[in-house]
């Protein structure tokens, strides 16, 4: 604003501001109250602290409702799974930190099913050409489908795979994990094929896939007359790349189980860490194009595939690592104990401590510090990448028109695998992040949708800043709401200050959503349609 | 010799409304041809059929004799199409900048490209770091067409491109299609039948989805029948 610009000018474009913001602002001085009114309540060190486990949980949040809402904004999808696939990223990065053998055991024949299915460009190819009719259209896919699924699922009992058993308590997955922490862990005994020569394993295994393949292949729905694409060379590539790795892995599968028990817990935690994520992006990439991609424009059924989806994954994790909730060990470097802790102050941050004492309160590294550090590493990589990169520019024009994008000559259909993709990726870091922290349970994802689902009405729907703004709101609120819990709100006309019973804590965030909505439909940094 | 683009008997649905029940014309290269028709009578959906984003239901496509049936849009735009699309279709969350950016089909189309751009839009060269959201409806519809220009496109589809604009800014549009058209073969729709006379050497008229006539603009200018009964008073 230029100083010739007369007062009353100026006044006015202030007052407009005011009125253009009054909910917002009215808004940010609601934060403003209760964040004053819980420091004046609790004492110093308790309102410190509840903060930032509040934000340590909104960095959870954070991991979770960022893949939610570039999903939903770029493809219009609301993946209900998205808190699935944060619960199975916590148990597949705990299986991979706490039993790497079984996760050796269970690389090879998975890969192997994978390797057929990444042909799935040819197997459309080839069905595309069979003729129309009941037989080739209807009875060969489901027959196709069922024999290769009975086929891979005889042949995984035939391959070696040491694992806990969930129904056997001296066996259950509890023991592993106390062992790991309590640093008793011994290399399980590797077991050998039951039954069958390795070669025919793999192949069978392998063939096992092409048939299901097939299968799936056939069973898509079929534009009239036209015969797919020649598959492009990637997935040749892709595909002989997934056969390679699982045949290396099995050949090298006990010096290198003997190398992996042999690390720290703190390698093994981010080694876990990292293939967890890399393995999320596959299956994201895999989930859209099997699940969401066929049903494009149907927006109310792509919504209803993501529940089934969520149902069938509960139940998968259910099956495989059992009912009972149990714990994943803390990575060395942020559990230290003895001599020298808790660490004082910043410089505690480096004393390998579990926890560090600053300004007078107990703060947790891993759950207090390293999560929170990692939820600013991912907020700033994603926005760099959405900020700096083709990819993410063609993201941000695609959120708001992904046609227009298209007929500038960009494939968004490859966009939306990939963010798919980058989303579940993102879901599954959360998800192993927050094992060690929150433990592990089959309700864990739920939870973490509601609360997901939440931060993005708060923020804004489609706004990638204000998802990140409203996980934080969400986690603080959540965590004031239990210190309150003890503490009380004294309210007029109320003898007894108010203490809210723990039920009322998720029902107090679902609150602060309605009273957002209320002054804000769009949310804090949601744009009008 | 065969045209660039020559679309043959298409009938375009949208939803289960028939939209397009037989179009066909053709555009020679190096042409600049108006559609012309009432409000609704499937002029724009005729250029969304060509791109593939209402993919014809029967009938053919034919690019540079090649049959478009089939292709994903994203596939035809590649093979040198490009849609100035109306309402000024900008990416408001991206910069000027960046909205050019993103229509590269390979990298430095766009410095290849920068000087005749600028040249026909010199505003745009200053407004090149601004989000889309500040610009104003005239500088918006130059950054569509300028978009269109960065890649190689034979083909230019332009919906309504003096649509909303001031008339010293319609000069200046008419003035830029007339000199893009030196570099791409231009399909045009235009309500503005002044606009569309000036700019175009031939015609098609659509009328509720069929193309009913077709010629050269000079012996429509002169035929006020026809004007009268297919686009209304002139």
């Amino acid at each position: 604003m230029t100083s010739t610009v007369p007062t009353s000018q100026r006044s006015t474009d202030a007052s407009r501001w005011l009125k253009a913001n009054r909910g917002r602002i009215s808004l940010a001085a609601f934060f403003v109250f209760v964040l004053v009114y819980s420091f004046v309540r609790m004492d110093t060190d308790d309102f410190f602290i509840t903060i930032i486990r509040g934000v340590a949980v909104g960095a959870i949040t954070f991991l979770v409702v960022s893949g939610l809402s570039l999903i939903l904004g770029l493809m219009d999808v609301l993946n209900l799974a998205h808190g699935e696939l944060y619960m199975l990223g916590a148990y597949v990065g705990w299986t991979i930190y706490v039993r790497p053998d079984t996760f050796l055991d269970a690389a090879t024949p998975i890969a192997l099913v994978l390797s057929a299915l990444a042909l799935l460009p040819l197997w459309r190819r080839i069905t595309s050409q069979w003729p129309a009719g009941k037989w080739p259209r209807l009875v060969v896919p489901v027959v196709s489908i069922v024999v290769g699924l009975v086929l891979v699922a005889f042949l995984f009992t035939k391959f070696p795979l040491s694992i806990w058993n969930p129904d056997v308590f001296t066996e259950a997955p509890t023991n592993d994990a106390l062992a790991l922490d309590a640093g008793t862990q011994v290399v399980p005994e590797h077991a050998g094929f039951d039954g069958i020569s390795p070669l025919l394993g793999v192949i069978g295994m392998w063939l096992g896939g092409a048939v299901l393949g097939i299968g799936i292949a056939a069973a898509v729905e079929r534009k009239a007359e036209v015969v797919a694409p020649k598959p492009e060379r990637s997935s040749y590539v892709i595909s002989a790349g997934v056969a390679v790795f699982a045949l290396v892995v099995l050949a090298v599968n006990n010096p290198l189980t003997e190398w992996w028990y042999g690390l720290g817990t703190t390698q093994r935690f981010f080694l876990a860490l990292g293939l967890t994520t890399v393995l999320a992006f596959g299956l994201g990439m895999f989930i859209e194009v099997v699940f969401i991609r066929p049903l494009y424009e149907r927006l109310l059924y792509q919504m209803m595939m993501t529940l089934g989806l969520a149902f069938i994954l509960t139940e998968t994790v259910r099956t495989i690592w059992g009912r009972p909730s149990f714990t994943m060990p803390k990575p060395a470097a942020f559990n230290g104990t003895g001599e020298g802790c808790p660490g004082e102050g910043l410089g505690g941050l480096f004393s390998g401590c579990g926890t560090i004492k600053l300004f007078g309160s107990r703060v947790r590294m891993y759950n207090d510090v390293l999560i929170i550090v990692v939820g600013v590493v991912v907020l700033v990589a994603i926005t760099l990448l959405l900020k700096k990169s083709r990819l993410g520019m063609t993201i941000r024009a695609g959120v708001q028109d992904s046609e227009m994008v298209e007929t500038l000559g960009i494939n968004v259909r490859r966009v939306f695998t990939v963010t798919f993709g980058l989303g579940v990726a993102l879901a599954a870091l959360g998800g192993v992040m927050a094992g060690p922290a929150l433990g592990l349970s089959t309700g864990m994802g739920a939870s973490v949708l509601l609360l997901a689902l939440i931060a993005m009405a708060i923020g804004g729907l489609t706004s990638f800043s204000g998802a990140a703004v409203g996980a934080v709101i969400v986690g603080v609120m959540q965590q004031l709401m239990i210190k309150f819990g003890s503490v009380g709100i004294s309210l007029p006309g109320l003898e007894e200050p108010f203490k809210p019973s723990p039920a009322i804590v998720p029902v107090s965030v679902i609150l602060l959503m309605v009273v957002v909505l209320l002054v804000l439909p769009h949310g804090l940094f949601g744009r009008e349609e | 010799m065969t045209p660039l683009l020559d679309v043959q008997g298409i009938h375009t649905y949208i939803g289960q409304f028939h939209i397009l029940e037989g179009v066909d014309f053709s555009v020679g290269e190096g042409e600049i041809v108006a559609l012309l028709g009432r409000n609704g009578a499937g002029k724009t959906t005729t250029l969304k059929s060509i791109i593939g984003l209402t993919p014809p239901r029967s009938g053919e496509v034919v690019f540079d004799g090649e049959i478009l049936r089939g292709k994903h849009t994203y596939d035809i735009a590649a093979r040198g199409i490009g849609l100035v699309p109306e309402h000024r279709a900008i990416f408001s969350a991206l910069s000027v900048e960046e909205n050019l950016r993103l229509a590269e089909r390979r990298k430095g189309d766009l410095e290849r490209k920068e000087e005749f751009i600028f040249g026909l839009f010199p505003d745009l060269k200053r407004l090149i770091n601004l989000p889309g959201t500040n610009l104003s409806g005239g500088q918006q519809q130059m950054l569509a067409v300028a978009r269109a220009l960065v890649p190689d496109n034979r083909l230019l589809l332009i919906d309504e491109p003096s649509e909303g604009l001031a008339p010293v800014l319609i000069e200046q549009m008419m003035e830029a299609i007339r000199k893009l058209s030196s570099q791409s073969t231009v399909l045009l729709v235009e309500q503005n039948f002044i606009v569309a006379s000036r700019l175009a050497s031939r015609y098609v008229i659509i009328e509720e989805g069929v193309s009913v006539a077709a010629g050269d603009m000079a012996d429509l200018v002169n035929d006020e029948a026809t004007i009268r009964k297919y686009l209304g008073a002139a």
